[in-house]
């Protein structure tokens, strides 16, 4: 039978995210409280920016509030950080995104509040949203969560949540493919990427991606070739997986989104491995002023260079 | 429209012998943008230069390419020559067919073929030069010498005579260094100490001098003319200022069974110690690893019999900052050690010798400590192990040094020359004995040093005999010596009482760790690398870090004192100008590209980068981006290579540029 995951805790969160959020918004603490709400479709939900502490009611937190809403803070709606202090619903993965955010200049911690979420987990992007939640259902990030429960948030529900042992999916996959001969490996991941239609939704939705003018788009000198044909493809997710090591803390919005199913939360979870072995740093954890790639320390790994 | 000329140089035959110049020069004249091509034998010569100025004014150029040697060899030689013809200087560009090609190509077709498309990627790359204004910035004329033995000693004394300040940093508490253990020296056996202590008492009471012994460098930022260093000041439990330096906390400390470093760890000292009697400063440490107080708690009588009160227990370890213009690296040599070597390291000892436990096998250093009149025996030479006076003594050259089976390939330099000078040495002191000295062969070039070899053969009565020794064991009280006479073509046997070896000259541990603090570059050896082997001897290739001394490779006092000098000359020359004219190859900010992630501030090792605010016409803040202050930047580009969105551009190294350069290929 498969286990099922308690999400009763739910909507007791939700009816405290609504009052924290009517509070801070009738007090003028935030201008604007960023969350999740109701959807048409039956048990789904969406982000919602609401500015008045009459609207803190359609707040909700279900299985089915899978974005990470860090994305709005950076580029999404990109005038919402100019008017003042704002209020943010996270969950354990979308905070390490603004932590990531913070230590890159990108947001400022006294400009937000945060009310964080002790989630126990949300539904994966392939299941319908009124399902219920269970070890089949949950998202394959949230098998392998180390944050059911945010830190260092301005307000947390007192809800605990509950985080069963699974199989980690995306450590078994790694383990699969580092297990491959080069040539098989690459044979794997070319089919992957012949999939790409270079639609650009990992990009848009990552919240690390928040380059006015994204290289890609570039064409003095053209960088990445623009049509969806194999080899700038490959160039295109390996400029992304690059630029994400040491940052991406694997809230797998790209892989959500992706719609011809590129496992690329596996690409960045292949390189957050790489980061953890070599400078044992794990990205969404604290502010840091220096990532791992952008410093160098005399302890630093130089075996390569003789 | 650009009207490039293309200057194809010989290079005498270096590059000629493997490039088919003409040709070069007659296909990439038919390059688009290529008005002009023509080769020369020696285009860095006078008739060369003249050639390339006539032409610009002749034909009209407006960019020019120079294909030859190495842009680090002749790139201002060639711009001089491009501005004296009325051109901006940073539209001449250099491509590389010497180092690049006709060097590492033997195929005569090839080598041509591939210099085609070298000069072909510079002609596509110059396109796009743009005209660079100068740059001038500040000089601190204020220096910094790391390492106070005889080469950090010169380089500061001259450049503190120039009327310069001189910060002179040394990691042991005293400055001397080397030279100050040794007890004569060749050619002219005059005693190292009374040439070397008032050279040291000069630097003390020099008045452009700071003198911090017992300290680092931490940490070293900053670029030519404007370097900040951090500079650690260890604890030395002495209050420096109070002390008289009249020596009665040394007599009256009860630990006085240390191992003297300086004595090569067969003399002893005290816990509360000077290195040595005319150490500079005469101000003691505390050795707090051998300190009863620092172990027990208990003891402190030094503080309790220090007149002025001088001894601090509490004392800890100080940061200063200092602001310094120019540097000079002296920081010397250690000596190989036959000793079984960690794992991994390339340097392998002398399982043969019995890995450095037969206790009369020492090294030469510390028989110059034996022979020393300041030595712990008074200039007398005896055994480590029981006293007695060696009668038959064997020196053995080439110890790691040109062994490469021991990891180590060069030669040592000083070797051959102080093991004469051991034995005469030797035969000085002990008239009965013998002295044998096991050779490959005797390197003796320098003014008087062949005579000075000779001398101990032939007047000393030292016996010279060409083979190594392949092992060496302990047989009652005798050291047996087990080599070849390949003269002879004999194997020898000689039961010695003391063994010396003439072992390696390696760079100062942390070596490497210093050069990565200071941004400069070092071989596989961790010797310090000059910026030219012959033309750029005591220069680093970071601008402002200059090299004195062993710490760049093996060498004699005569070429170490030559080399300091040198090297204060060139501080000298830096400092001889108010403003210092620096390359305006700095890197830009697209500002209205950047995110402000500030990534490239993080990565940058000059601290050029900025955060500039961008506001609109009512001062709304619209956003913070990066701005490159080029009287920093240093030209690397490691900003332009960090930048995710590609918002810095690097002048002349610029992604469009170096796009073009790939699709000329």
């Amino acid at each position: 039978m498969t286990q099922s995951i308690d999400t009763s805790s739910y909507s007791a969160i939700t009816e405290a995210i609504q009052a924290e959020a009517q509070r801070v918004l009738g007090d003028g603490t935030v201008t604007a409280v960023i969350g999740y709400a109701a959807a048409r479709r039956k048990g789904s939900a969406q982000p919602i920016v609401i500015s008045q502490a009459d609207d803190a009611a359609r707040l909700i937190f279900t299985p089915a509030c899978v974005n990470n809403l860090a994305v709005y803070l950076t580029k999404a709606k990109k005038e919402i950080p100019r008017n003042g202090r704002i209020g943010i619903v996270v969950k354990g993965c979308d905070l390490k995104a603004l932590v990531g955010l913070m230590g890159e200049s990108q947001l400022k911690r006294e400009n937000l509040y945060l009310i964080g979420i002790p989630c126990s987990g949300v539904l994966a992007s392939t299941i319908q949203p009124d399902t219920e939640l269970t070890a089949d259902t949950l998202a394959s990030k949230c098998r392998e969560c180390d944050a059911h429960q945010p830190t260092g948030c301005d307000f947390v529900p007192p809800q605990l949540p509950v985080a069963p042992e699974l199989e980690k999916k995306y450590q078994a996959e790694i383990s699969r493919l580092e297990a491959l001969t080069p040539a098989e490996r690459w044979a794997y991941w070319k089919e992957q990427f012949a999939k790409c239609i270079k639609c650009y939704a990992c990009r848009q939705v990552c919240p690390f991606c928040f380059c006015e003018q994204c290289l890609c788009d570039r064409n003095k000198p053209q960088m990445v070739e623009t049509t969806p044909r194999p080899a700038g493809n490959t160039a295109w997710h390996i400029v992304r997986a690059m630029h994400l090591a040491g940052r991406c803390a694997g809230c797998a919005e790209c892989e959500r989104v992706c719609p011809m199913d590129i496992p690329l939360n596996l690409l960045n979870r292949k390189m957050a491995k790489e980061l953890k072995e070599l400078f044992d740093y794990e990205a969404g954890f604290e502010v840091n002023d220096k990532g791992p790639l952008t410093m160098f320390t005399e302890k630093d790994d130089q075996s390569f260079i003789k | 429209m650009s009207r490039i000329g293309v200057f194809i140089c010989h290079c005498g035959e270096n590059i000629s012998r493997t490039v088919d110049v003409e040709r070069v020069a007659r296909e990439v004249g038919l390059l688009p943008g290529v008005s002009f091509s023509t080769d020369y034998k020696y285009m860095c010569s006078d008739p060369g230069q003249n050639l390339l100025k006539n032409a610009i004014q002749e034909q009209k150029l407006t960019h020019i390419v120079v294909a030859a040697c190495s842009p680090r060899m002749h790139e201002k030689t060639f711009r001089k020559a491009v501005e004296a013809a009325g051109l901006n200087p940073f539209l001449c560009e250099m491509a590389n067919i010497r180092e690049h090609c006709s060097w590492v190509h033997e195929n005569k077709e090839e080598a041509t073929v591939k210099a085609v498309e070298i000069v072909g990627m510079m002609v596509e790359r110059i396109k796009k030069n743009r005209i660079l204004p100068g740059i001038t910035v500040p000089v601190t004329k204020r220096s910094l010498v790391i390492g106070g033995g005889i080469a950090g000693i010169q380089a500061a004394l001259d450049i503190a005579d120039c009327g310069h300040e001189v910060i002179l940093v040394e990691r042991e508490p005293s400055i001397g260094g080397h030279m100050a253990q040794l007890s004569e020296t060749f050619p002219t056996l005059d005693c190292s100490q009374c040439i070397m202590t008032p050279k040291m008492v000069d630097v003390a009471n020099h008045p452009k001098i700071t003198l911090h012994t017992f300290s680092e460098v931490e940490l070293v930022e900053g670029y030519i003319g404007n370097f900040q260093v951090t500079i650690k000041k260890k604890a030395r439990s002495v209050d420096e200022d109070k002390c008289t330096g009249c020596g009665v906390c040394m007599t009256k400390c009860p630990q006085k069974k240390i191992p003297n470093k300086f004595d090569q760890n067969i003399g002893l000292r005290t816990a509360i110690y000077v290195p040595f009697p005319q150490a500079v400063p005469n101000t003691p440490v505390i050795d707090r690893a051998n300190c009863t107080w620092f172990k027990t708690g208990k003891c402190g009588v030094c503080q309790k019999v220090c007149g002025p009160g001088a001894v601090d227990f509490e004392q800890e370890d100080r940061l200063i900052v200092e602001a310094v213009g120019a540097i000079v690296v002296a920081t010397g040599f250690d000596l190989y050690t036959i000793d079984e070597k960690p794992k991994g390291s390339a340097i392998k000892g002398y399982g043969e010798f019995g890995h450095g436990k037969i206790p009369d096998v020492i090294d030469g250093m510390t028989f110059e400590r034996l022979a020393s009149a300041s030595g712990p025996t008074g200039g007398k030479i005896l055994r480590p192990s029981d006293g007695k006076e060696p009668k038959q003594i064997v020196f053995i050259q080439c110890i790691g040094s040109r062994a490469r089976e021991k990891g180590i390939s060069y030669c040592s330099k000083v070797c051959c020359m102080y093991t004469a000078k051991h034995t005469m040495l030797y035969h000085h002191k002990v008239h009965d004995g013998q002295a044998y000295v096991f050779f490959m062969d005797a390197r003796t070039p320098g003014k008087s040093y062949d005579e000075f070899w000779r001398r101990s053969i032939e007047e000393e009565e030292a016996v010279y005999i060409r083979g190594m020794v392949s092992r060496l064991y302990q047989k009652g009280d005798k050291i047996v010596v087990m080599g070849s006479d390949i003269a002879v073509g004999v194997q020898v046997e000689i039961e010695a009482d003391m063994v010396v070896l003439a072992t390696a000259i390696q760079p100062q541990k942390g070596a490497d760790t210093l050069a990565q603090k200071l941004g400069i570059s070092y071989d596989k050896y961790h010797f310090y690398s000059e910026a030219h082997a012959k033309l750029r001897p005591v220069e680093c290739a970071t601008a402002g870090i200059y090299l004195a001394g062993a710490c760049q490779g093996p060498k004699d006092i005569p070429e170490t004192v030559s080399q300091a000098s040198a090297a204060a000359a060139k501080v000298m020359t830096l400092f001889s100008k108010d403003q210092l004219e620096r390359e305006p190859i700095v890197a830009r900010v697209r500002e209205a590209g950047c995110v402000g992630c500030f990534a490239c501030k993080k990565v940058c090792a000059y601290g050029a980068i900025e955060e500039k605010e961008i506001r609109d016409r009512q001062g709304n803040l619209i956003k913070t981006v990066a701005y490159v202050n080029p009287g920093v930047c240093a030209g690397c580009g490691t900003c332009q290579a960090t930048c995710p969105s590609k918002c810095v551009e690097l002048d002349g190294y610029t992604d469009e540029q170096i796009v073009a350069m790939i699709e000329a290929l």
